[in-house]
């Protein structure tokens, strides 16, 4: 963790935990993936900042599914074994739309008061 | 957590995959198998709340409460259905592993169903006679001279039958050839004169006709004949207008009133025709000559026992009242069963405990593979653990897949056994006559089934409770291959392993022996010599040949002109070539040496022309052999002893001159002067040691009449079949050659018992030896992979690879060792059992136990050496790169 003062540890978890779900929406916006290649991508692009493991993403994805936001299929390649890939539902994409409104919304308001306090 | 079972194992599933696509993509970072492998584990931590997370979104399976005391039939079957179908996935995902599994599994379930269904048919199923479990032999009981089971005379039969309470009816046999002549080439069968209630008796109705009338067993009513199938067909071309015809047999007709079922026999005995035994009134009372097979029907009831103790009384009335005859005369009942298989039981037994050894060795293999698997599968079980699936659970997974592996390789197995049946049957002596009804039947299935089902279990079960006691925390924390589980799954693995080779030194130990025995009863001298020896049967009929001089004058000129045949060296006639029959001995008067009371000396005679001991290359040592022209009808009778008769009865003296008579003697014409002493053969079998044997000159001895022909030809014997029998037929058109064979054929046979023992118990010792060699190699290559690193430690600090060679070789040692030693005293304590089957050597022959143990702990040696070698070739650097 590269907070180190009382309450960071808390803080990041809770951000983490708010923003889960628009992550993972946003990550099969425009194209199916699977479990492992959704973790991956947002270790990757968050620079190392954000991981997922198994026992917190797994969950979190049959969340969504069951809410029907992103649905679940198991696609077969061949020689290798099968992978449950995950797209976007309509409904989904509504959610996503309005959870991006909420979060842009929700940074801005942020940004506005922490920047304000340094500039 | 209860999931619906579907989504249980879809969870697993594509958790599984993510934590392999976890765990490669470290290792194409450069990560070793353990960092990874570690890296992947890390993926687990907080599995209660990945349990926790599932629980709040995954539905339940079940949603109403089971009402107390409703059997959950339903969600079993369902668990099982579910097991079974995540089974066939595993296995389909893991061909080459399921492809190794199934060929042992196979080849051990096909083995144990061929020698089951041979087993099945020649042991366990009944005679096929009605209510066979009645029918016993009863036969006189001469132990005091060596026979316990001997052949009883007419006169003791007759009281037997008439003085017992315990049988429904006894009936009588007698062997008799028969040569049939008419329409066709002249041939000689085989057959049988038995009472008029044998078939009734035995509850077989003729196929065609009927059996014979009492009234048809009196001598002079008797030219009545039932044939066999196979004759009927074969010889009459299964014309059922041959019924009221008559056949000429040995020159007289007789009406054919009868034809047997196809497959109908008695005793395993081969038999063309029947005839009604009709014993002349000097036959009826004789007690002296001892040709009969009495079989009889116990009253129901009855015990075999009881049985015996009434004919015992009645033996023991029969000595009192006919003291010359009778004296130490007993008499033996035996049950039917017992006396057609209990010559074959011990060598079928021992060849089915042999192929229940081969699977347990296959079963440990298959064992052995699974552990390695479940080692590989840690992390789908860490994942179910962590989805909350007990241990039992996970159990019963892992032995739904191993008897399910099972079934593929019963049903593999089975069809094995089929073709193994086949291959079986023309591999069996012929002289089992049960073996051509061997098939695979209903009992045969059921015997696999039981089979299949016990070896997943066997097999199933260490690699299954292995998995379940994977702890997932002691895992995650030490970072998986060399944590405990691990340890514990190299020691069940060595315990397999030691399993394995004591096994097969059992299997091997008693192959070993079979060989050894074999070898010896090859090499067993049998004091004439088979090479270039043609023999065949020509068996004068009495009716036309009625005296010895008639058959004398015909044999004579038979071997005059087959001795002028080009290719011929020398021609002979005889009773019995050997190791053919035990019959043909008698009585005998030896002057100077009078027998005890009713124990008269009995050798055993072979009446022969005069070339028969250079034809058959018996050794003359002293004195001469019988010489045409010489020893006649007319001359003073001269008789030829082999060393076994002068060894009993003059013993340091040379017997030339000594005399003896054949029966009592009544006038001083009556003794045979002993010309000659020839070395010992094996007449009645290679195992047994010789009898005293006496040879007559067949100008002289009208008793028995001679029966073979044996030439001795210059090159291949079977070459000049033909000739010589034209040659037979130039003397008498009518006169059937049967049974052509060279002598080498004659002695393989009097062995394929033995031959067909070894041959199986030494394939099936080798079997399990190459199971056993891969499942060492398996076991050491495996473990030599989890030890690179140390190894890589041990090289980097200084050890050379002959001492890695030797750490390692010496751990496979060490298990070799160990199984080796059960192994001796395993086949100390099973050997035993087989001993019956031995021929000169003893069961615990230490020369077979010290060679098998070398041969496998060499075998063991290079199995554990290769992957040893592949260790210590390792480079220390890449061993060490991740440390």
């Amino acid at each position: 963790m590269a907070m180190s003062y009382i309450g960071s540890d808390i803080l990041a978890r809770e951000l983490k935990k708010g923003s889960a779900e628009l992550l993972i929406l946003s990550l099969v916006e425009h194209q199916p993936r699977h479990g492992y290649d959704i973790g991956s991508l947002i270790e990757q692009r968050s620079g190392g900042v954000l991981r997922f493991n198994v026992a917190s993403l797994y969950p979190l994805l049959y969340r969504l599914e069951r809410r029907g936001w992103i649905q679940g299929r198991w696609v077969e390649q061949a020689g290798q074994r099968r992978r449950r890939y995950y797209r976007l539902t309509a409904e989904g994409k509504k959610v996503l739309a309005a959870q991006r409104h909420t979060w842009r919304e929700f940074v801005e308001a942020i940004g506005r008061i922490t920047d304000m306090e340094h500039a | 957590m209860r999931l619906s079972p579907t989504r249980e194992s879809e969870i697993v599933e594509e958790l599984a995959q993510h934590l392999e696509d976890r765990y490669e993509q470290a290792r194409r970072w450069g990560a070793s198998e353990e960092e990874a492998y570690r890296a992947a584990s890390q993926e687990l931590t907080e599995s209660d709340l990945l349990a926790q997370g599932l629980k709040l979104f995954e539905r339940p399976a079940r949603v109403e409460p089971i009402a107390p005391g409703t059997p959950r039939r339903f969600g079993m079957l369902g668990d099982f259905g579910h097991d079974l179908r995540y089974g066939v996935r595993t296995l389909w995902k893991n061909k080459s592993f399921t492809a190794v599994a199934v060929v042992a599994l196979a080849l051990g379930i096909g083995a144990n169903s061929a020698i089951f269904s041979v087993v099945n048919t020649v042991l366990l199923r009944p005679l096929p006679y009605k209510e066979p479990e009645r029918l016993v032999m009863v036969w006189e009981d001469n132990s005091k001279i060596g026979y316990p089971r001997d052949t009883p005379a007419p006169a003791n039969y007759a009281d037997w039958r008439d003085q017992n309470q315990v049988f429904e009816g006894m009936a009588a046999t007698a062997d008799q050839s028969f040569n049939l002549t008419g329409a066709g080439e002249p041939e000689r069968f085989d057959g049988k004169r038995v009472s008029a209630n044998f078939f009734s008796l035995l509850g077989v109705e003729p196929q065609l006709g009927r059996g014979f009338m009492p009234e048809e067993d009196l001598n002079g009513a008797n030219r009545v004949v039932v044939l066999s199938h196979g004759l009927w067909q074969r010889r009459f071309g299964s014309d059922a207008g041959l019924l009221g015809k008559t056949v000429t047999l040995n020159g007289e007709p007789y009406t054919v009133v009868g034809v047997m079922p196809q497959g109908f026999q008695f005793l395993n005995e081969d038999v063309g025709m029947w005839v009604p035994i009709a014993f002349t009134p000097q036959q009826a009372n004789n007690r002296n000559s001892h040709y009969l097979k009495v079989v009889a029907r116990l009253r129901p009831g009855v015990t075999v026992e009881r049985a015996q103790a009434e004919m015992s009384t009645i033996a023991t009335r029969l000595q009192q009242q006919y003291p010359d005859a009778n004296t130490d005369l007993g008499a033996g009942v035996v049950s039917l069963h017992e006396e057609v298989v209990g010559d074959i039981r011990p060598a079928l037994l021992v060849l089915l405990g042999a192929v229940g050894f081969v699977l347990l060795v296959a079963c440990a293999n298959v064992a052995n593979l699974l552990l390695a698997r479940a080692a590989v599968r840690q992390k789908e079980i860490a994942l179910r653990t962590a989805l909350g699936a007990s241990r039992l659970r996970i159990v019963r997974q892992f032995l739904t897949e191993s008897v399910l592996l099972a079934a593929v390789g019963g049903l593999v197995g089975l069809l094995l056994s089929v073709w193994g049946v086949t291959l079986l049957r023309s591999f069996i002596p012929e002289n089992i006559s049960q073996v051509k009804a061997i098939s695979v039947d209903a009992r045969v299935l059921g015997f696999t089934v039981l089979v299949t089902l016990l070896t997943g279990l066997v097999f199933g079960l260490a690699p299954a409770l292995q998995a379940s006691r994977f702890n997932l925390n002691e895992t995650l924390k030490e970072g998986g291959r060399d944590a405990a589980a691990a340890r514990g799954g190299n020691r069940i693995r060595g315990l397999l392993v030691v399993a394995e080779v004591a096994v097969s030194l059992v299997l091997l130990v008693g192959a070993g022996l079979l060989i050894n025995s074999f070898m010896r009863l090859r090499n067993v001298d049998p004091g004439f010599r088979t090479e270039n020896l043609l023999t065949m049967g020509v068996v004068l009929p009495q009716q036309k040949y009625p005296d010895a001089a008639r058959r004398a004058a015909f044999y004579t000129d038979m071997i005059r002109r087959v001795e002028a045949l080009p290719g011929v060296r020398s021609a002979a006639v005889t009773n019995w070539i050997p190791l053919v029959s035990q019959g043909d001995s008698i009585g005998v008067t030896i002057e100077g040496q009078p027998a005890p009371t009713g124990k008269p000396h009995i050798i055993v005679t072979r009446v022969v022309s005069p070339h028969y001991f250079d034809a058959m290359g018996i050794q003359l040592l002293q004195g001469r052999g019988f010489e045409e022209g010489r020893d006649r009808v007319d001359s003073p009778c001269v008789v030829v002893v082999s060393e076994a008769v002068a060894r009993k009865y003059w013993p340091n003296e040379s017997p030339l001159g000594k005399r003896l008579a054949p029966g009592t003697v009544e006038t001083e014409a009556d003794w045979c002067q002993v010309v000659g002493l020839v070395r010992d053969v094996r007449q009645f079998e290679l195992a047994a040691e010789s009898k005293p044997l006496m040879y007559l000159s067949y100008g002289q001895a009208g008793f028995f009449a001679p029966r073979h022909l044996v030439v001795k030809t210059e090159g291949d014997p079977l070459a000049l079949a033909g000739t010589v029998r034209k040659t037979v037929w130039e003397v008498d058109r009518d006169q059937p050659v049967s049974n052509i064979r060279t002598m080498e054929d004659v002695l393989a046979e009097s062995i394929a018992r033995q031959r067909f023992s070894t041959l199986l118990l030494g394939v099936f010792a080798g079997v399990a030896l190459v199971l056993a060699a891969v499942g060492i190699y398996g076991v050491m290559s495996y473990s030599m992979a989890q030890r690179t690193r140390e190894i890589g430690i041990r090289m980097a600090l200084g050890a050379s690879k002959w001492h890695v060679l030797k750490l390692a070789v010496g751990q496979g040692l060490k298990l070799v060792a160990v199984g080796v030693g059960l192994g001796l005293a395993g086949a100390f304590a099973l050997t035993r059992l087989m001993s019956s089957l031995l021929y000169g050597v003893s069961a615990t022959d230490p020369a077979t136990l010290v060679t098998i143990s070398l041969v496998l702990v060499a075998v063991a040696l290079l199995a554990s050496y290769l992957p040893a070698r592949r260790a210590a070739k390792v480079d220390p650097l890449i061993a060490l790169r991740y440390e």
